[in-house]
């Protein structure tokens, strides 16, 4: 791929163009633009290029598909040579001057490298966390690693990941808890299991013991309560040990392969901390030795818990995963007994990791008064610690009568709830602390409470008194304070004074670690602090080789706190030996963790562990009871997933591409571009802020966006009709107009212009969807003004019986029980009444989108007081800043097409600003030169893929490769993992070079989008890309029939044998190869022609105009203003000023086409002027021929003087005094619109009786205006010039069509119309009746669409190639299409209208040579009869009967389509590449006929052997 | 320690008494000082706005002076005279030497009792300092019209949807039942001159309540709580059904959760007694 980098032009202008927002507007820009020779950077904030409308069902008024819409361009842009499409990205900055800016963008991290995600969705089964699907407007859920939507550009996957939540953060050992209370909300206990276990290695023991500061932290408890993470660690570890008691082991345990090379380490403690340690080296492969004190491992999980709370058997399922890693262990070995430090050293060791726990337990040593505590040497005085460990290893006292436990923490609560365990009959616990005070956990306190353990706080203990050497009682006083105000330990005492009766006390006041293995002066022991320091953050000790970890450092503290150190100590000692830096990155900079998701949550309880009852617990009986499946499964799905993606490193284990890179970074890229174009896009209105419609409350009110996914075949319901509460169907629907537009009252007074359609044509679906269904539309206006919206509407009436009801809804009321919905609203007769729905959508309104808004102050762009962007009304896609243009619903709310016309037209102007660059920057590609086979026997290259496991795991692959080697004429046949991956497709190059393959068949995916990359890896090995056949093994077998792995086999089978058949028919083709005249011609030198031919000469194209009339100008010459103020007078007096003087215009006026001619790239226009015939020609065509004024025959016009038209009312209110001189005038509109011979309506008269019954009441405010209308329908912004009407005292009566205003002439004019409203007839009495008349096609468009081969529509307006994506275009290729030759339209639209059409002109007068599919069809001139089925039926109108009378298709025109190829009676038309025996092979081969023998002539190599 | 003027109105002083006490107990629980203002006077809420505005601003006008001598945040738990307080202050910032004679700065908020409670270190505060969480106890959140509409006088966020007593109901562990009339009128002020009307409107929120599954309907506002408590039993009769929903005032619930002592006293205001629901809930 060559990088074409010339030298920069003329005043150093970039020829490359940066696009923002990759919607539809964004992506017709970027295609215009890199169609016409420039480069194009399109950033986009999604993951995916598509916008808006790839979330949209169906699109009016044609009910056509959005997705299959807009999928091809989606594929256009994604391949697009020159189109850089940068996703998940934002412009932050841009520097540089127009022509040459240079455009910083910042690129979030997607967490999946896009070369190697094939998009086989692995890993999308795996990943256990849900969030809200934002493409589906959270009507379904997506998980954390998604693709947008299934057909998205890039194809890639990508992961939403915030910061991490602050359980993670909080756990002292890290331990993933996000991620492992996913996957048991899953249901994947294993994996849960496993992940626990990775960094907590007793899941069983901690799931019962640990102090879980997660669920201290856990952002659920500011909607209810804390997820009960720690009872869910439990669960998944009493599952596992369940299974295993089954004899299976879905999570065995790691197991490390050890390394005698390595050195040697040894561990000193089997606690937590030195357990952890142990095994984590082990897996390092370390030998390791692990020397403990006792007889079993545990530590203080062993011999300091309660077996009530940690039954023993739970802990050693734990000891023995740890263990399965592969270290020795020598149990009853004590340091300073048994070994020395320095002993390990010369025994080879070299690393040590010191945790031996706190184990010794503190005595009671003072008295209250200060002096030694006397009697604490008496029988019957235990220490707690001693006692506890007695218990557990069965050697426990058996006590009767009373005892004192004095302690306030919780080994006096295990040791109090011990003794009564031990027979003793009461038991009472004394400390110093008061009740609040008590160290002890409030639920280990509430435990012992619940056993009949009483509490007496704030006493300390002054003797223990006996009586012949035997404890009889403990004698106290009342302790006022434990804490000085330093927080120290200096407890006080008042002259309170107390005894309790004891038959034995046991003091549990404290702990500390055994040092007694240490001399005083040894290196490692610090007499001060009286411990063995060590570096907080690597736990080494001043000797080096020695780490210590545990209680022993920290002093007593929790388990989850002792496994933190193990990891640390591990990680310490495996740098250490390796030599490496101890601290480097260990050092985390502290980050906030993430917040409580903003968005809504049902609310429910947390799931509560069913416990033993006090009377039922026998002996040590474990008191708390594991969680229910069904419990813990419902919660882990109350988990907010906080962090998004739980990095639980499932979809890593998934992904067979090794394309998850989670520690991915944000990028800034800079670009220069000559200019910027922002298409940014809408947001839609969000309706909360409009508390009546409870949205938000109600689960069966949905925004209409919503209200499109549910509709959609890819959404929550799979394009059932249901409703969200309850999966009901709804038989009720209706749709509330204007939420959040034409509302002062939530900022936004403008209207948005498409919801009236919007809203027409879900209710349209819905109805088709659920037969029945009641559907009612509550608006203010309904506003259909674009082409065909009209007669959609009546439709929607008439043939589908959606009722429209006039009127704004107050109030949205849910029934509480049924979900429906009551809507009050006055009926048409004027009475209130209440109706019920099962479901209600609000039309919400389009404002600009946060991001917008963001970046238009970082690029100072200037906005209105909406936050559009602003435009003049005679430049609507030039934003206040140089060198920026603006296109799609970022400059107004707007629909598709409008869209589209405005992206064209910035596109253009663009194309304007860099000409002089063009083609510099582009890329193009250069092949080898292509291979000829002719004669060749066909050798197959075959390349079946496994799609990962998308494929492989339905379909037996191997089986269809072995299958594939025994079909004929195939060479070589092999599998890959992925047989669209990069590395593959260098492989299969090498692969046709080396076995000379002449034929390719892929059997993968869809040909839809695969099928361009692989033909390119063609062209790369030389082979003509035609030679080319794919089979779609995996929609049409994995996917649809993945429940039957054995037929959807059989039928890979089936279909590669197809493939093969064909592709050995198939033919090399080359491109059909079109030279380009360079110039345009435009028809009509109106506002819309003349901006047209202006643009492209502006583009530097030469361009013909051609005028009807002697001037220039058009309708546009007898309009003065627009309806906000701008001069069109002199606008127009520019324009011409501008075509007469460019000198790459030349104007014909007063010239009538008479014969046009040709195809795309070469048009010949004959043009009769001045008695002369002229012969223009032109690459490209545009045709803006017009419309023309109504002259209305109706309400007495042109009997009257008094009777006018708007456009006469506007040559008028030029005359000064006329305005001050009228008392009362009516406007009168839709005349000659709406009406049954011309439905549609004109789009521009409300706009023309608001502009003039202002420019009236400007003048003259005592005059009364009164415009009688059926609905107004000022669009967009106008809505506000409508607002200001009615402000100034306009007055607006509403009539139905079937009683229209009666004008009487004839002395005093009279107009009597029935008021809606009112509900009576009013009569007015004008000096004025003006008709708001129709706009009608021009008068010669007939002639026009004949000579140009064109179609028009049923109104006579011109008829465009598609009514949404190509606007601007003809299904003549070349031909274009701008201004009222395509409909109604304001003056703005016209000139974006015409800018587009010239944009889209470019992209084929920018090129010398077009190169043009070969793909046409060909007529064999001896088999044809010339019976004329072909030209009749060419949706292009290009086959043409020759002068030897048989047919004749231009290849430069065909489209390829085969229409006329399967009608030719005769079969004298043939399509190449889908020859009738290139088909026929299929079938053949399908039903077992030897298609080989049978294979037609014209076949290149295609015999050989059967 | 939160110090805020306190302006309890005439309300609090007389039917709403068991309001005015369950705001001090709250407030004492919560460490929050009322500094009740010195002198306050009539808000002016019906007899004078209904005839005379000006009036009613100079008297809602003299109580804002006063408090802004106090130089705290105002706290006024009546919804009637929040929002005479309200629009006066508007007025007064408007034009302010038209209705009174000395400087007026207005640099005190002035709250609402959900607003106030809901401010984050207090909701917080509440939360530590639950005794006794409320926990299945179904209630439905109602404010009523005059703490919230009009937005632009009482600068309500969400006025059709507010929330903030859902967070205190749901600080002190009760269940908030989803409804949509949480803002509808109840009648209140056509208390004397139409109660054909207010039995139609209250009617139609007990219904709506039922429907909802509560069990109890709570409220801040002292008209609304006394519309609906003292009419309840006329509806049931006149429409046949049995309702039978206690209406609380937030405060009385909180200072119950709050472990308050003096509780059971306030039931006994009520026209319909709440403790059969709360004993049934082993709340008492």
């Amino acid at each position: 791929m060559a990088d074409n980098r010339q030298q920069q032009v003329d005043g150093g202008k970039v020829g490359a163009v940066m696009v923002v927002g990759a919607g539809i507007g964004g992506m017709q820009a970027a295609l215009d633009l890199a169609n016409a020779g420039f480069r194009v950077t399109l950033v986009e904030e999604t993951t995916a290029i598509g916008g808006r409308m790839a979330q949209l069902d169906k699109t009016f008024p044609t009910n056509d598909c959005s997705m299959c819409t807009i999928s091809p361009k989606l594929i256009e842009v994604g391949k697009h040579l020159n189109i850089d499409v940068v996703t998940g990205a934002e412009v932050t900055a841009v520097e540089g001057e127009p022509g040459s800016f240079r455009v910083k963008v910042l690129k979030h991290p997607r967490y999946v490298d896009l070369d190697k995600c094939n998009a086989c969705g692995d890993c999308l089964e795996k990943c256990p966390v849900e969030l809200p699907s934002e493409f589906d407007q959270d009507t379904m859920a997506r998980k954390a690693i998604f693709k947008r939507y299934p057909q998205a550009i890039p194809g890639g996957m990508a992961i939403s990941k915030l910061a991490r939540p602050p359980c993670v953060m909080t756990c002292p050992a890290h331990v993933n808890c996000q991620g492992y209370v996913a996957l048991i909300g899953q249901g994947r206990f294993a994996e849960a299991y496993a992940l626990i276990r990775e960094r907590n290695p007793f899941p069983a023991a901690c799931g019962r013991i640990c102090h879980h500061p997660c669920e201290g932290e856990c952002n659920r408890r500011e909607l209810d309560e804390a997820v009960a993470v720690n009872p869910l660690k439990r669960f998944a570890a009493d599952w596992i040990a369940a299974r295993r008691a089954q004899g299976e082991d879905p999570a065995p345990p790691p197991v490390g392969e050890i390394d005698p090379a390595k050195p040697r380490v040894a561990v000193i403690g089997g606690g937590p901390a030195g357990l952890t340690a142990a095994r984590n080296l082990a897996l390092k492969g370390y030998p390791v030795t692990l020397f403990e004190a006792h007889e079993k491992l545990g530590g203080t999980m062993l011999l300091g818990v309660p077996g009530y709370r940690l039954p023993d058997e739970a802990l050693q399922r734990d000891v023995a995963d740890v263990l399965a890693s592969g270290f020795e262990v020598k149990t009853g070995t004590v340091l300073g007994r048994d070994f020395t430090l320095e002993g390990l050293k010369q025994q080879g060791f070299e690393a040590a990791f010191l945790a031996i726990g706190s184990t010794r337990p503190v005595p009671l040593a003072r008295s209250t008064d200060g002096s030694p505590l006397k009697g604490a040497d008496l029988d019957g005085v235990l220490l707690g610690l001693d006692f506890l460990r007695d218990v557990k290893l069965g050697r426990g006292p058996e006590f009767q009568g009373k005892v004192v436990v004095i302690g306030g923490g919780n080994v006096a609560i295990d040791v109090a709830m011990s003794a009564r365990r031990q027979g003793a009959g009461q038991v009472e616990i004394v400390c110093l602390e008061s009740r609040d005070e008590m160290p002890a956990h409030a639920w280990e306190i509430a435990d012992a409470v619940e056993e009949n353990v009483s509490i007496n706080p704030s006493w300390g203990v002054r003797e223990i008194v006996g009586s012949g050497g035997k404890v009889s009682r403990v004698a106290l006083q009342r302790c006022t304070s434990v804490f000085d105000a330093d927080g120290r330990f200096a407890p006080q005492f008042d002259g309170d004074f107390s005894e309790t009766g004891a038959d034995t006390v046991i003091i549990a006041v404290g702990q500390r670690s055994d040092f007694s293995f240490l001399a005083d002066d040894d290196p490692l022991w610090d007499d001060q602090k009286r411990s063995v320091p060590a570096d907080p953050l690597t736990l080494q000790t001043s000797a080096g080789w020695v780490f210590a970890g545990g209680d022993m450092v920290t002093g007593p503290a929790s388990v989850v706190e002792a496994v933190a150190h193990g990891h640390e100590a591990a990680e310490s000692i495996d740098r250490y030996l390796r030599g490496e830096d101890l601290t480097a990155g260990r050092r985390k900079p502290e980050t906030a963790p993430a917040p409580k998701p903003e968005r809504w949550f049902p609310l429910a309880g947390r799931a509560a562990p069913s416990r033993l009852a006090p009377a039922k617990r026998e002996g040590y009986a474990e008191i708390e009871q594991t969680l229910s499946e069904e419990q813990a499964v419902a919660e882990g799905r109350r988990c907010l997933a906080c962090g998004l993606c739980s990095e639980c490193m499932e979809c890593v284990k998934a992904c067979s591409a090794d394309a998850i890179l989670h520690d991915m970074l944000p990028e800034e890229t800079t670009y220069e571009a000559g200019a910027v174009l922002l298409a940014p896009g809408f947001e839609p209105f969000d309706p909360a802020a409009r508390g009546e419609y409870s949205y938000g409350v109600s689960k069966n009110v949905v925004t209409s966006l919503q209200f499109e996914r549910v509709l959609s075949a890819s959404g929550p319901y799979q394009g059932h009709v249901r409703r969200p509460s309850d999966h009901a169907e709804p038989k009720r629907i209706a749709w509330i107009q204007c939420v959040g537009s034409r509302d002062r009252q939530c900022g936004n007074d403008y209207c948005s212009g498409v919801c009236c359609m919007y809203a027409i044509k879900e209710a349209i679906m819905a109805v088709d969807h659920v037969p029945g269904l009641e559907a009612t539309i509550f608006y203010n206006d309904i506003r259909a003004f674009g082409k065909g919206f009209e007669s959609y509407y009546e439709s929607a009436k008439k043939q589908y019986g959606v009722r429209f009801r006039r009127g704004l809804i107050s109030a949205v009321k849910e029934r509480q029980q049924t979900g429906n919905l009551v809507l009050t609203y006055v009926t048409e007769s004027g009475h209130s009444t209440e109706e019920e729905f099962d479901l209600v959508v609000l039309s919400v309104g389009l404002r600009p989108s946060a991001s917008a808004t963001r970046l238009a102050g970082e690029l100072a762009v200037g906005l209105d007081e909406f936050g559009f962007c602003r435009t003049e009304a005679l430049a609507p896609n030039r934003t206040s800043k140089d060198g920026f243009y603006v296109a799609g619903s970022f400059a107004a709310p707007m629909d598709i097409p409008e869209t589209v016309m405005t992206a064209s037209a910035a596109a253009a102007m663009a194309g304007e600003a860099l000409h002089e660059a063009r083609g510099t920057r582009v890329r193009e590609k250069t092949y080898p030169p292509e291979r000829d086979v002719t004669g060749e026997e066909p050798r197959v290259g075959v390349f079946v893929c496994r799609c990962g496991t998308n494929i492989a795991r339905v379909v037996g692959v191997s089986d269809v490769v072995e299958y594939a080697r025994s079909l004929p004429h195939v060479a070589h046949v092999e599998e890959n993992l992925y047989t669209c991956s990069t590395d593959t497709q260098r492989k299969i190059i090498d692969t046709i070079l080396e076995h000379r393959l002449n034929r390719v068949v892929v059997a993968s995916c869809t040909p839809r989008t695969h099928e361009p990359l692989f033909q390119e890896t063609l062209r790369e090995a030389g082979l003509n890309k035609h030679l080319f056949e794919m089979a779609n093994i995996r929609d049409q077998c994995s996917w649809v029939h993945f429940s039957h792995p054995h037929e959807a086999t059989f039928k890979a089978k089936d279909l590669v044998r197809m493939a093969v058949a064909r592709a050995a028919t198939l033919l090399p083709l080359g491109d059909v190869r079109v030279a380009v005249d360079q110039r345009a011609i435009v028809l009509g030198a109106g506002l819309a022609g003349m901006t047209a031919a202006l643009s492209l000469a502006d583009q530097g194209f030469e361009t013909a105009l051609v005028e009807r009339e002697p001037e220039p100008g058009g309708i546009a010459r007898h309009i003065h203003r627009t309806l906000s103020g701008a001069d069109v007078q002199s606008h127009l007096a520019g324009l011409i000023g501008r075509v007469n003087e460019h000198p790459l215009i030349r104007l014909y006026t007063a010239a009538v086409l008479e014969e046009f001619s040709g195809h795309v790239g070469k048009f010949r226009a004959a043009v009769r002027r001045d008695g002369r015939t002229l012969e223009i020609g032109g690459g490209a065509v545009v045709v803006a021929t017009g419309g023309e004024p109504y002259q209305p025959s109706e309400y007495g016009y042109g009997q009257s003087e008094a009777v006018v038209t708007q456009l006469e009312l506007e040559q008028k209110l030029q005359e000064p005094g006329f305005a001050a001189g009228l008392r009362e005038v009516v406007m009168i509109q839709c005349v000659g619109s709406r009406e049954e011979e011309h439905p549609y309506c004109s789009r521009v008269c409300c706009q023309e009786a608001v502009k003039n019954a202002l420019a009236i009441k400007e003048t003259n405010p005592d005059a009364r205006v009164f415009v009688l209308f059926r609905d107004v329908r000022t669009y967009g912004f106008d809505e506000l010039h409508y607002q200001r009407a009615r402000e100034a005292g306009v007055m607006f009566i509403r009539f139905e069509p079937d009683e229209k205003p009666q004008v009487t002439l004839g002395g005093d004019v009279r107009v009597r119309v029935m008021d809606d409203v009112l509900g009576r007839p009013v009569e007015l009495r004008p000096d004025l009746v003006v008709l708001s008349a129709a706009v009608r096609p021009h008068p010669a468009a007939p002639a026009v669409s004949q000579a140009l081969k064109v179609p028009l529509t049923a109104d006579g307006f011109f008829l465009e190639a598609h009514m949404k994506l190509r606007p601007l275009d003809f299904a003549t290729e070349g031909i274009f299409l701008a201004g009222l030759a395509h409909a109604p339209k304001s003056m703005a639209e016209s000139i974006s209208q015409a800018k587009g059409a010239a944009a889209r002109a470019a992209t084929i007068l920018s090129k010398p040579f077009m190169d043009r599919s070969g793909i046409v069809s060909e007529v064999d001139q001896e088999h044809c009869a010339g019976c004329l089925t072909c030209v009749r039926l060419c949706p292009y109108d290009v086959p043409q009967i020759n002068e030897e009378g048989v047919a004749y298709i231009e290849p430069a025109s065909c489209q390829g389509c085969g229409l006329c190829a399967s009608v030719c009676p005769r079969k004298a038309i043939a399509t190449r590449h889908y020859r009738d025996e290139q088909l026929i092979s299929k079938i053949d081969v399908l039903f077992g006929e030897p298609w080989f023998e049978t294979a037609g002539e014209g076949v290149a190599g295609a015999g050989g052997e059967g | 320690m939160v110090e805020v003027s306190y302006y309890p109105g005439c309300s609090l002083h007389g039917t709403a008494a068991e309001y005015d006490e369950s705001i001090r107990a709250v407030c004492q629980a919560l460490d929050v000082v009322l500094a009740e203002l010195p002198d306050w006077n009539c808000c002016g809420a019906s007899s004078a706005h209904f005839l005379d505005d000006d009036l009613a601003v100079r008297l809602s006008a003299r109580n804002l002076l006063l408090a802004e001598r106090q130089g705290l945040d105002l706290l006024i738990p009546c919804a009637a005279c929040f929002q005479r307080l309200k629009h006066a202050d508007r007025q007064l910032r408007a034009s302010p030497g038209r209705f009174a004679d000395q400087p007026y700065d207005g640099r005190a908020p002035i709250y609402h009792v959900n607003d106030f409670f809901q401010r984050p270190e207090l909701l917080q505060r509440i939360e530590e300092k639950v005794r006794r969480r409320l926990t299945g106890l179904a209630g439905v959140p109602y404010y009523g019209c005059l703490s919230q509409r009009p937005p632009k006088v009482t600068g309500a966020a969400r006025c059709e949807n507010p929330e903030a007593m859902d967070d205190l109901m749901r600080a002190i562990g009760m269940e908030v039942r989803p409804w949509t009339y949480k803002t509808d009128c109840c009648g209140g002020s056509l208390a004397v001159a139409r109660t054909d009307l207010v039995r139609k409107l209250s009617g139609d929120l007990f219904a709506a309540a039922q429907e909802a599954g509560a069990e109890c309907i709570v409220t801040d506002c002292p008209m609304c709580q006394a519309n609906l408590d003292m009419r309840q039993t006329e509806i049931e009769a006149e429409r046949g059904v049995r309702y039978g929903l206690p209406v609380f005032y937030v405060t009385e619930l909180m200072a119950l959760a709050l472990g308050d002592g003096r509780t059971a006293r306030w039931w006994k205001k009520h026209f319909l007694d709440p403790s059969p629901l709360l004993e049934s809930k082993g709340l008492l």
